[in-house]
């Protein structure tokens, strides 16, 4: 096995990459050794990195013999543009990450203008029930590698080298890997709920109109940025988080261990983070 | 340039007609579903509270509808192993049967159906939240025929995401979506995950978590109210002129498990504002109209309902300037 972690800022990372999560969560964790760092943003273009901070990023990652990965978000038009000026500067100033995609808009980008970079398929691409309400209550399924078959057929064509989830309800997305991609598992948080009707940004909204559906013209200043808390819900005993637009949850290790069985590569989340 | 209505039953066919419907959508779940997938629906919405009963009462849609287009929601955002050749071959079966097209969210299903042959009949779900037009481009290059926007668009971000060679439909009457609901994860099955969303949430303060309960509120009809027994939900109306001029081709009034006098009462008051927008109506002019039916004045004014409120930043703006 061997892992990636999501990084918050430039700082030492551990000799063992499982050191980030909890010890109940090492315990189930296969030794391996760390590949990998990801940064960037999943959910929010308002958190995307510029291209100073990627570059930075980039050299962490070189020093410390690490793949650099930047996470790119589902992308509203001018987050669109925002992530190609992003890939342009870091092309033009040789840096060059792997580039994590939530989007086929993104994927479109990287294939037509930025086939250099290495592309992934991000979690977004799996559009699997993670209910939390449910996750410990349905059957563990079995894994059968038929799922998402053809997704997977036409991402290895488009050249696609991972892709990359966290645990669904049903399994079996990542498959048995004959399609000659990396499988990747992020844990220990899945996704609960996003949206661009962010709770956070409306907090820091002077008035109503620039809250929700009335705010989605309004900028953010991303002060969610490596921020999250818990929230509680009498529907369901699992730990839920809120992290800037999205409500994460912690899996059920039963759930995670299924999943293990097809992963290829580990990202570990020390917080839930969109 | 047409109204999309929902239906759940051949009953509802004839006076949706009647009140302005130029397009219907349903749900329809294969037999056997149940037996085999358990909880897991064959699309969003529940089968039995908004779904159409049986085949038989699908064929008799097609034929109230005289020749209208009739869509089949197979729009679940993804599936168990095993259920997506069930339904390509439930969906082609559709299709056969006089199914005007297929709405789809899952992309190994809509691959499927494009591998048989069906692409210019697939329409894509908003839950597959195309909201680029280099998505937009990603999805027409597959070969399907119309893409359902997201809810939570403004109509900039609409009108630089339509392209040409492919039809576009938006939201327009009814059911607001707290999250993004293509990147919602959890499922109605288990009752809606955001009505709690916020709650006690100690982290923001009351004042948010309060104007997030109201706009919640808003998004629900207002606790389910309707006024002068017109819906009371979000809203599009004002924005068709705008939306025209974009290109969409097809407006939606959503709520398939709605009651028929409220189907009805959205249809009627949307066809009312496109026969407007075609006349040549602006904004101003529609809102009026609907404030005439529906009442309620202060939640046009203030702009709780609206699906696209950036219609009228616009419009203060300018006159702000002027």
């Amino acid at each position: 096995m061997e892992y990636g972690i999501f990084v918050h800022d430039v700082a030492p990372l551990p000799r063992d990459p499982r050191a980030v999560c909890a010890a109940s969560w090492r315990e189930i964790l296969p030794p391996g050794t760390l590949r990998a760092i990801y940064f960037g943003s999943e959910f929010c273009e308002f958190l995307l990195p510029d291209a100073v901070q990627v570059a930075r990023y980039c050299v962490h990652a070189r020093d410390a013999g690490v793949e650099a990965v930047l996470m790119t978000p589902v992308a509203t038009p001018n987050g669109l543009v925002r992530i190609k000026k992003l890939l342009s500067n870091l092309t033009a100033a040789g840096d060059t990450p792997a580039i994590v995609f939530n989007d086929w808009g993104v994927a479109s980008l990287l294939r037509e203008s930025f086939p250099a970079l290495e592309r992934r398929a991000g979690r977004l691409i799996n559009r699997g029930i993670r209910d939390p309400r449910l996750m410990e209550k349905e059957p563990l399924s079995n894994n059968s590698g038929e799922r998402g078959k053809r997704l997977r057929t036409m991402l290895a064509g488009f050249g696609v080298s991972a892709l990359e989830t966290d645990p669904d309800l049903e399994g079996g997305f990542l498959g048995d890997g004959c399609e000659g991609m990396q499988r990747v598992l992020y844990l220990p948080y899945a996704f609960a709920a996003s949206s661009r009707n962010c709770l956070i940004k409306a907090d820091s909204a002077l008035t109503i109109d620039e809250c929700f559906t009335k705010g989605l013209n309004s900028p953010c200043s991303g002060l969610c940025r490596g921020e999250s808390h818990r929230i509680d819900r009498s529907d369901t005993d699992l730990p839920l988080w809120r992290a800037g637009n999205t409500v994460f949850f912690e899996v059920p290790k039963s759930r995670a261990e299924v999943y293990l069985a097809q992963a290829d590569r580990i990202v570990i989340y020390e917080r839930p983070t969109p | 340039m047409k109204i999309l209505a929902p239906l759940r039953h051949s009953d509802e066919v004839v006076p949706l007609l009647e009140a302005g419907a130029d397009e219907f959508f349903c749900g329809l779940t294969p037999p056997d579903w149940q037996a085999r997938f358990g909880q897991a629906w064959a699309n969003r919405r529940a089968p039995q509270s908004a779904g159409v009963p049986d085949s038989a009462d699908f064929e008799q849609i097609v034929a109230c509808a005289e020749g209208r287009p009739v869509y089949v929601a197979l729009n679940a955002p993804g599936y168990p192993s095993g259920a997506v050749e069930i339904l390509a071959s439930f969906g082609a079966d559709l299709l056969s049967g006089g199914a005007a097209g297929l709405i789809v969210a899952d992309t190994d299903l809509l691959l499927a159906l494009v591998e048989a042959g069906h692409g210019s009949y697939l329409h894509l779900s908003s839950l597959a939240t195309c909201s680029n037009n280099e998505a937009a481009k990603f999805y027409r290059d597959l070969g399907i025929r119309r893409i359902i926007l997201p809810r939570h668009l403004t109509l900039n971000e609409i009108e630089s995401i339509v392209i040409p060679d492919l039809e576009f439909e938006t939201f327009l009457l009814n059911d607001g979506c707290v999250f993004e609901e293509g990147l919602c994860a959890t499922t109605h099955a288990a009752g809606s995950f955001c009505t709690m969303d916020g709650e006690g949430d100690e982290a923001v303060s009351p004042e948010t978590r309060e104007r997030y309960a109201f706009w919640k509120w808003t998004l629900n009809h207002c606790g389910c109210r309707t006024g002068n027994d017109y819906p009371m939900g979000p809203c599009g109306l004002c924005a068709i002129p705008r939306l025209l001029r974009a290109g969409i081709a097809s407006f939606k009034v959503v709520g398939r498990e709605a009651s028929l006098p409220r189907k009805e009462a959205s249809v009627r008051i949307a066809a009312l504002a496109l026969r407007l927008a075609r006349e040549g109506a602006g904004p101003e002019e529609i809102r009026q109209a609907v404030i005439d039916l529906r009442g309620s004045p202060q939640m046009c004014a203030e702009r709780h309902l609206c699906y696209y409120p950036d219609l009228w930043e616009q419009k203060e703006s300018l006159c702000s300037r002027g």
